[in-house]
């Protein structure tokens, strides 16, 4: 019945005439924002493609060994002969270290990320699910962490308790977890005033059944999208902490220690800081830029509850 | 008004607590002698058993957290082994020119991001947005050590402009300083063109708009004025993160502020020096968080009655 009616309709509208051209449409602010955040996707997930791919591969790929040294082949400029990168000041390859290096960077981010964004959702959901002391706790932690320079305090841990790999995981997670948190408890709030909320109350479910199994589905996408860009930050800490020698030790390559070390041989050889610096600067930006073009289309279309 | 001020203020001294408890259990927890590491590798067995005695060692944990808080109160964190001197002192006359390189950056930051982000709020999603849009995206991905490492060679080697290290003069200011300013011009002016971004859209502008008001006063009279208070609140917690940045910033600098004095605490595990450090920055922030919460009154006359609360 519907179907007969509408299609004559259809028909008819487009041969009338209408003020609303292709061109007004196309201008319009709302395909304009949409073009934007096809255009961040499209060159953030490039963009990370481009460093991630290789990281992973690097054991594929035929690279020369990280910290095969080689006296002869010191200080070799970029596109050299089998040292697309160049050599350090040790001979060793620096696109093979950059890409080691990115290994123990990326296994550190996304680990990190992973701890700080399941505490940050558990948190934050039950602080603002429950309220009362539950959410003056959270809350005020949150508060108290976001308001401090953590990254003192990330050095005395270090300090304190050697620089392995799940010390510095554990402290990137712990430096993070805030903002999943107040994300989460901020939205959880405003869910948890809807309608099917009160539904499941009537229907008898316990109220974590509620909060886990149709509360937190409802809000996990733009919290996921918020855990992606603390990828990004957690990626730039790793490295400012190696960069202030409390990374991961040798024998890991880490981004932060090539360039380092390099810093001092910048004036004759300018490769070995500049490209590990601008291939931390590629994956961050892809990833900020895909977290970006994510975060305004999820906000998109969870419409104006946001 | 008086319980906005007070509550404000049980905030921060609760984080300040929270800050000095961490620390304690910290030390506490960390492998080996706590009294070993606050005395250093230097220290001889029998300077080892005099801090032991001093620390209260012995006694069950709740003393030793009660001397603790005693010997912080009196300003005592121990001495740096690495200066030979108290580790409050030597972090406090480091401290200045670690605020004044902050300070310089934020300014800068602000003259900056401020116009940009409420270009970019009413050009929103043109091509010509969309590109700075990125631009800002890049500012806040970059290193910061790397910026200034990058800002160095160009400016200080290849084309000698500005002295590449030091705090001997003015010039010398100028690489630091914008260092450190571009990571806050790209977070600064993206907040600002968000939140000039709501504001332009909102009802009560359309309103004005509509009975004529200039652009430029919406902009700035109205759009602008009702976006300084979370702009502000941000500014207020973004300081924490720009220490942060600074104290990165400073160790390629060669800066004489905290930055250098904390790697090279790192190096010498010199624990007294990095808790000086911890717990300096992190009142300054707190501080600095609580100054600004208080100048809120001063903008939103909704605060001084109390019909909102600043989250």
């Amino acid at each position: 019945m519907s179907t007969v009616n509408e299609i004559p309709l259809a028909a008819e509208s487009m041969k009338r005439p209408t003020a609303v051209t292709k061109r007004l449409l196309r201008r319009s602010s709302a395909a304009r924002r949409e073009r934007s955040a096809k255009v961040k996707i499209v060159l953030g997930a490039f963009l990370t493609a481009v460093v991630v791919l290789p990281i992973i591969l690097a054991q594929v790929l035929p690279l020369p060994d990280v910290d095969a040294q080689a006296i002869t082949s010191r200080f070799l400029p970029p596109f050299s002969p089998g040292h697309l990168f160049g050599t350090d000041q040790l001979g060793r390859d620096i696109l093979s270290r950059v890409l080691h290096g990115g290994q123990v960077s990326l296994t550190i981010g996304v680990l990190a990320v992973v701890i700080s964004g399941l505490v940050g959702v558990v948190l934050g959901a039950l602080a603002g699910f429950f309220g009362g002391w539950v959410d003056a706790v959270v809350s005020r932690l949150i508060e108290a962490q976001l308001s401090l320079p953590l990254l003192m305090m990330l050095l005395l841990v270090v300090a304190l308790f050697g620089p392995s790999i799940p010390v510095i995981t554990f402290v990137i997670a712990i430096a993070q977890w805030p903002e999943p948190a107040r994300l989460t408890r901020s939205l959880v709030l405003v869910e948890r005033e809807k309608p099917y909320v009160q539904a499941a109350k009537v229907l008898g479910l316990p109220q974590i059944t509620t909060l886990v199994k149709h509360v937190i589905p409802n809000v996990i996408n733009q919290v996921i999208v918020v855990v992606l860009l603390l990828l990004a930050t957690a990626v730039l800490m790793e490295s400012a902490l190696s960069f202030l020698g409390a990374g991961p030790q040798r024998p890991f390559a880490t981004w932060g220690r090539i360039i380092s070390d390099g810093q001092d041989f910048i004036t004759t050889s300018w490769w070995i800081v500049t490209l590990p610096g601008a291939v931390i600067a590629i994956l961050v930006v892809g990833v900020n830029l895909l977290a970006d073009g994510l975060r305004d289309r999820v906000r998109r279309r969870k419409g104006a509850a946001s | 008004m008086l319980t906005y001020v007070s509550k404000r203020l049980g905030q921060s001294l609760l984080t300040i607590f929270l800050t000095v408890s961490t620390v304690f259990v910290l030390i506490r927890m960390a492998p080996g002698d706590p009294a070993y590491a606050l005395a250093g590798p230097l220290a001889s067995t029998g300077d080892l058993e005099k801090i032991r005695i001093s620390m209260g060692l012995n006694e069950p944990l709740l003393t030793q957290y009660g001397i603790f808080l005693k010997d912080l109160g009196a300003g005592n964190i121990g001495k740096s082994y690495s200066f030979q001197a108290p580790a409050l002192e030597v972090v406090m006359s480091r401290l200045p020119n670690t605020i004044f390189l902050a300070v310089l950056a934020i300014l800068l930051a602000i003259v900056v991001a401020i116009p940009l982000g409420v270009w970019m709020a009413k050009r929103a999603d043109t091509k010509r947005e969309l590109g700075v849009n990125v631009l800002t995206i890049a500012g806040q991905s970059m290193p910061d050590f790397w910026i200034g490492i990058m800002l160095l060679t160009l400016f200080a080697v290849v084309f000698p402009i500005f002295p590449s290290s030091g705090f001997t003069s003015w010039s010398g200011v100028v690489l630091p300083v914008t260092t450190v300013a571009i990571l806050q011009i790209a977070l600064v002016s993206r907040m600002v063109r968000r939140e000039v971004g709501t504001n332009m859209a909102a009802p009560y502008l359309t309103v004005a708009r509509a009975r004529g008001t200039g652009e430029q006063k919406l902009t700035w009279a109205y759009a602008m004025r009702n976006s300084s208070i979370p702009i502000l609140t941000t500014l207020g917690t973004r300081f924490a993160g720009m220490l942060n940045g600074v104290v990165v910033v400073e160790v390629v600098f060669n800066w004489p502020g905290l930055g250098s004095l904390v790697v090279r605490a790192l190096e010498t595990r010199d624990y007294p020096l990095i808790q000086a450090t911890v717990l300096v920055t992190s009142v300054l922030a707190v501080g600095v968080q609580l100054l600004i919460d208080l100048c809120y009154p001063l903008l939103d006359p909704r605060v001084r009655l109390g019909k909102v609360s600043v989250a």
